[in-house]
């Protein structure tokens, strides 16, 4: 019924969409950078965070000098969001749409590809493309298991990471199994966010991808039936968990960023993100305390890669277009990948540069590093989030 | 026994009216007299326990021998009557005069309250809001309501001066009628020579505070 | 006379009949989807949000009417309007935040208790997402109840309904009721009838609230408005069309509890002629500590306040610590710098109050008495509507009208509850301005318009302040139709607010919480001090 619902919506949003005008690809790129100055791109970015704020604000003035277009960061909380936003505006007819460019991945990249509410393809044909790591770094091109397909440009690396202050955290559990028994050790003491928060539905997929023998399956689309084999393993890990968590597991913090702050006020004792220098940012902000370690489960956790996308009304593609690709600049990605400034890993192969270049993206080791890396694992197929998100809420929403 | 012993008002520092002492008898009815402002309905609230803030009052109110100033207006046994009625527009007549009723027994509540309406000719308005009233029968319930809490003295503040002029004297009669079967002193104040009960005695307010007696 | 009736009527419907219906006739239709109701009933959450919806709503409610009447009681003859103008400036958002902070099991309290008690570690209380949302209704209960009072005190402070109960009171007491008993048999059952609207809003609030149930309700399950709130904001089309059934939901509940309440009302009146018919009563001495309780408020109020700013200026407070290791400046440096929607909040609160009094006040004077009625009804049911049905009706409005995004959209947006409620604040003391001034001035001067300029409404100077107040209140205060209508183009204050509420970054969050009391803090203060007589004015 949702699939078939989403299908009618599909085909009627397609009865709207504009005729594609083929600047894109075609063009040559100075023509795109002069047909770019002067316009406005409105960035709608997540801005829960004040490093990352910073970082774009730095960028947007980059842009300003560099190539006269004005960037404006459209603060939002939630990118879905941004997706209902131009659903509506595509539908209601509105050509100048109020998004230029969105900080996107994931389900959110799945529904507006699937709802044909993206511009391009765009992004193989940016000069800095070249650049991008797709060998080492697959999920540059494929998005949740998704294929990209060149409808959005690569920004940043991202690896489901644990922190936890040194000194109450002797020794870290690398494992949703350790962590259960850690949790049992320390009864009240550890928390993850409720999910949809994308973080608490990434450690219900961690769980997932530890609980089976196989993970190979979450890499294709799933369906009810699929997922009944492997429910029962996965609720049962989860059960045992939440025996031991935050208010026994029956309420849940709203977001990472309060589970983060919970864990640097001592009400918690571990910590999860999706930036592996997160915690080392932290510990340069003042937040957590120098003893803060970080790691990564011995079989390794979810990563990924998050992208920025051009809505298929949006204003100014030109330089929505210009700004995707400095974005993937050696320069504003060695500064993103800066501790001191973001901390976010970069989506280059950073082999492949200049040394001079190269060097920019050493970081020395900080306080808060990853000290316990593990491999990074694929995402499961997207099909799966809603699978999972609604037998969660089933098992324990209800308190 | 109403005694007023050297009350007086100050306003601002400066008296309003100069003390005096004054003695109202059981059943007689004293009126006060005064122009608008010289303070005698402030006087009035002063004797009934609940005069403004921006006001002091001075000297003793005693009745029956006890002494009122240290009691608050709901025990010192005042009635009072004003130029409005002030019958509680939310309730019906009859729980306008039950309001006032003393804690008895049902029966005897209802049958006080039955015989308060025979007393004024007004049978049968128990179950009648207060607005469907003409002005001299709502006047007449006011008095009743007042009467009917049993009070030791009763306090007038030119209660007549809003009624027209044919039903003014009826009203009086009405009034001070009531008052003397009740046997309790009454103080009156108002600036209508016509509202002075016959023989009755009379002090006015002169414009420097100070009581004469007329 | 005509054209004097059509101006008079214009800028208000203009400004929110008009809108406000095409906003409902666009959003209803699409709300109307059977598979979205379907699928949001049977949500695994849904029966648990519903009842926790209505337990929270009429608890908060209901004892915020009970501490506003004992309030207004314990006052007697002192004017509360004031005091509790003071509190109707700290918007909902500010005070939960401000509350969270200080009951929190790292909150200043528990910091407190912990040099005492030995803790090293932050308790583990269930002070906030407790799962019956008691921290929810103790938010509604410290936030409604000044409103009320409030609410009680502009009814109290008008001019005929003084007279007439400073007479009533008088004789009662005469007649041997103590201060108690007159206020529940004299002063209660006539303020209560006049109260209908704010009690309606204030009911219709407490179901409906977002903001407040975010930072402090429970999760698992959340009230209805959080969960239908989450839904629409899903980028899955199906889960937004759930939200939208969600909505609709919440408002039919809304509708029906009222009209519940009122049709519970007349099955008390024999109770009622129990209570206005029983004797003379005087006072218990206890209820003399109910004096207490208005300044109890200031405390707490001065509280959050206080945790408030203690938060903003906080580098970093590890747990046991009562103070911050360090103080900065950062987070207030910030406010400054990005002054930008600071200034949108300003001018659009200024804009929205200027032209609601205007609208209301051409209504209120020209045109026919018998539509005040229709305009208080539609006000009343505009403020009873969840703010997630209106703005996501104008929302689909400005879509339709292309204009979402731009500063016309965003005044629309902001002047539509602003408008019912500077109507509602104003049409009493409007209305009962004592009409025989008019016949005084038809003597001194002919000129309709020079009365109106130099007797009536300088007369009424006080209440089209406060109304002007409170629409610059309620203007800065708006979240969830102003997040919709900008389109990310503009950002105000609580928008600002709520992004930043998700980073975690509490200085900030602390920083933005007073910085959006400011304003309407300050708008207040100007009414107060403005809308005293001049020989009051030192």
């Amino acid at each position: 019924m949702l699939n078939r619902r989403r299908l009618l919506l599909t085909t009627a949003a397609s009865l709207f969409l504009p005729v594609q005008t083929g600047t894109a690809q075609a063009a040559d790129w100075p023509a795109i950078e002069a047909a770019a100055k002067g316009q406005t791109v409105y960035f709608n970015a997540w801005a829960g965070s004040d490093p990352i704020n910073a970082y774009i604000k730095w960028a947007a003035d980059e842009m300003k000098s560099r190539y006269g277009v004005t960037v404006e960061h459209v603060k939002i909380t939630d990118t879905a969001e941004v997706v209902k936003r131009v659903r509506d505006e595509v539908a209601a007819g509105k050509q100048d749409g109020s998004v230029d460019l969105v900080w996107i991945n994931g389900e959110n990249f799945r529904t507006m590809k699937s709802e044909k509410l993206l511009f391009g393809p765009f992004s193989e044909a940016l000069p800095n493309y070249a650049l991008v790591d797709t060998e080492g770094k697959p999920t540059t091109r494929q998005d949740f298991s998704e294929s990209v397909d060149g409808l959005e440009a690569p920004w940043g690396m991202a690896q489901l990471t644990f922190f936890a202050d040194g000194a109450k955290v002797a020794e870290p559990p690398r494992s949703i199994a350790a962590l259960t028994r850690f949790a049992a050790a320390n009864p009240g003491r550890v928390a993850y966010p409720a999910p949809p928060d994308f973080h608490g539905t990434t450690f219900i997929k961690q769980v997932l991808i530890e609980s089976a023998i196989s993970p190979a399956a979450f890499s294709k689309p799933a369906d009810r039936m699929l997922f009944s084999s492997y429910q029962p393993v996965w609720e049962a890990m989860l059960d045992a968990l939440h025996k031991s968590l935050w208010r026994e597991g029956r309420q849940f913090p709203k977001s990472q960023a309060e589970v983060t702050q919970m864990v640097a006020d001592g009400e918690l004792l571990i910590g999860l993100t999706f930036n592996p220098n997160e915690p080392a940012n932290l510990v340069a902000a003042g937040t957590m305390p120098a003893g803060t370690i970080a790691w990564q489960h011995e079989k390794g956790t979810i990563g990924n890669t998050h992208f920025v996308a051009i809505p298929v009304n949006a204003r100014s593609k030109e330089a929505a277009q210009v700004f995707a690709n400095f974005l993937m600049s050696p320069e504003a990605q060695a500064r993103k990948n800066d501790i001191k400034v973001w901390g976010d890993p970069t989506v280059l192969a950073v082999s492949r540069l200049a040394a001079d270049q190269q060097a920019s993206f050493a970081n020395a080791a900080a306080p808060g590093s990853v000290s316990l890396p593990g491999p990074a694992l694929l995402e499961p197929h997207a099909s799966w989030v809603p699978l999972l998100e609604d037998a969660w809420l089933k098992r324990y929403g209800k308190g | 026994m109403l005694s007023l012993r050297h009350i007086g008002l100050v306003l601002n520092g400066k008296p309003l009216v100069r003390p005096f002492s004054l003695d109202v008898a059981p059943g007689e009815v004293v009126t006060l007299m005064g122009a608008s402002g010289s303070g005698k309905s402030s006087l009035l609230a002063f004797i009934a326990g609940d005069l403004p803030p921006a006001m002091t009052g001075q000297g003793d109110v005693v009745l029956n021998r006890t002494r009122l100033n240290p009691l608050p207006p709901e025990r010192r046994g005042l009635g009072r009557l004003f130029q409005d009625d002030y019958l509680f527009p939310h309730m019906t007549v009859g729980e306008n005069l039950l309001f006032a009723v003393a804690d008895l027994p049902r029966a005897e509540r209802l049958q006080r309250m039955e015989q308060a309406l025979t007393d004024c000719g007004l049978e049968g308005f128990a179950p009648r809001p207060p607005h469907s009233l003409s002005g001299g029968q709502r006047s007449r319930v006011a008095l009743m309501r007042a009467l009917l809490a049993e009070p030791a003295a009763i306090l007038l503040d030119e209660p007549f001066s809003k009624l027209d002029r044919p039903l003014r004297a009826s009203m009086r009669s009405f009034t001070f009628e009531h008052i003397r079967n009740r046997g309790i002193p009454a103080l009156l104040v108002s600036h209508d020579p016509e509202d002075v009960p016959p023989g009755g005695r009379v002090l006015e307010i002169l414009e420097d505070g100070s009581l004469k007696n007329a | 006379m005509t054209a004097t009736r059509l101006v008079a009527v214009l800028p208000l419907t203009l400004l929110f009949l008009l809108p406000l219906v095409a906003a409902l006739v666009l959003v209803l239709p699409g709300l109307l989807d059977a598979t979205a109701f379907a699928s949001m009933i049977a949500h695994p959450q849904f029966a648990g949000a519903l009842w926790l919806t209505v337990f929270t709503g009429l608890l908060g409610t209901g004892l915020a009417v009970l501490t506003s009447l004992a309030i207004v009681h314990a006052a007697g003859s002192r004017d509360l309007s004031r005091g509790s103008g003071l509190f109707l400036a700290v918007p909902h958002l500010s005070l939960a935040i401000g509350l969270a902070f200080l009951i929190m099991p790292t909150g200043v309290i528990a910091r407190l208790l912990a040099p005492l008690l030995g803790w090293t570690s932050p308790p583990q209380w269930v002070t906030t997402q407790d799962p019956w949302g008691f921290t929810l209704i103790a938010a509604l209960v410290l936030k409604e109840t000044p409103f009320l009072v409030w609410a009680f005190a502009a009814l109290l402070n008008r001019d005929d309904m003084r007279r007439a109960l400073d007479g009533q009171v008088a004789v009662a007491r005469s007649l041997g009721h103590g201060p108690m008993s007159i206020f529940l048999r004299v002063i209660l059952p006539q303020l209560l009838p006049r109260m209908a609207g704010p009690l309606i809003a204030v009911l219709a609030y407490s179901l409906t609230v977002v903001d407040m149930a975010v930072v402090v309700g429970p999760g698992q399950p959340p009230t209805l408005a959080q969960l239908a709130w989450t839904d629409l904001n899903d980028g899955d089309a199906a889960t937004a069309a759930r939200g939208g059934a969600g909505v609709l939901i919440l408002s039919g509940l809304v509708l029906l509890l009222i009209f519940l309440v009122g049709a519970a009302l007349p099955l008390l009146a024999p109770l009622r002629h129990r209570l206005l018919a029983s004797p003379p009563r005087q006072d218990a001495k206890l209820f003399r500590l109910l004096i207490i309780l208005w300044p109890a408020w200031f405390c707490i109020y001065g509280a959050v306040m206080l945790v408030m700013a203690l938060q903003s200026i906080a580098a970093q407070w590890p747990f046991p610590d009562l103070l911050p290791q360090h103080a900065t400046a950062a987070a207030w440096l910030r406010l400054v710098q990005d002054s930008g929607p600071f200034l949108t909040t300003f001018v659009l609160a200024l804009a929205t109050a200027m032209s609601s009094v205007a609208a209301a006040v051409a209504w209120l004077e020209w045109a026919p008495r018998r539509a005040d009625r229709i305009a208080a009804l539609v006000a009343v049911f505009a403020l009873c509507l969840p703010s997630l049905l209106v703005g996501l009706g104008q929302y689909r409005l400005f879509l339709a009208l292309g204009i979402t995004g731009t500063a016309p959209a965003l005044f629309l947006a902001h002047v539509l509850p602003v408008a019912a409620y500077v109507f509602l604040v104003l049409a009493g003391p409007y209305r009962s301005f004592d009409p025989r001034w008019n016949a005084v001035a038809a003597g001194l001067t002919a000129q309709p318009l020079r009365f109106l300029l130099r007797i009536k409404w300088p007369m009424l100077k006080a209440p089209i302040l406060a109304a002007a107040a409170t629409g610059f209140a309620v203007s800065v205060a708006q979240f969830v139709p102003a997040q919709l209508a900008a389109a990310g183009r503009f950002s105000t204050l609580p928008m600002e607010a709520v992004t930043l509420s998700a980073g975690g970054n509490r200085p900030l969050i602390a920083t933005h919480g007073l910085g959006l009391m400011l304003l309407p803090l300050v708008a207040f203060l100007l009414a107060g001090w403005f809308g005293q007589p001049r020989w009051r004015m030192r």
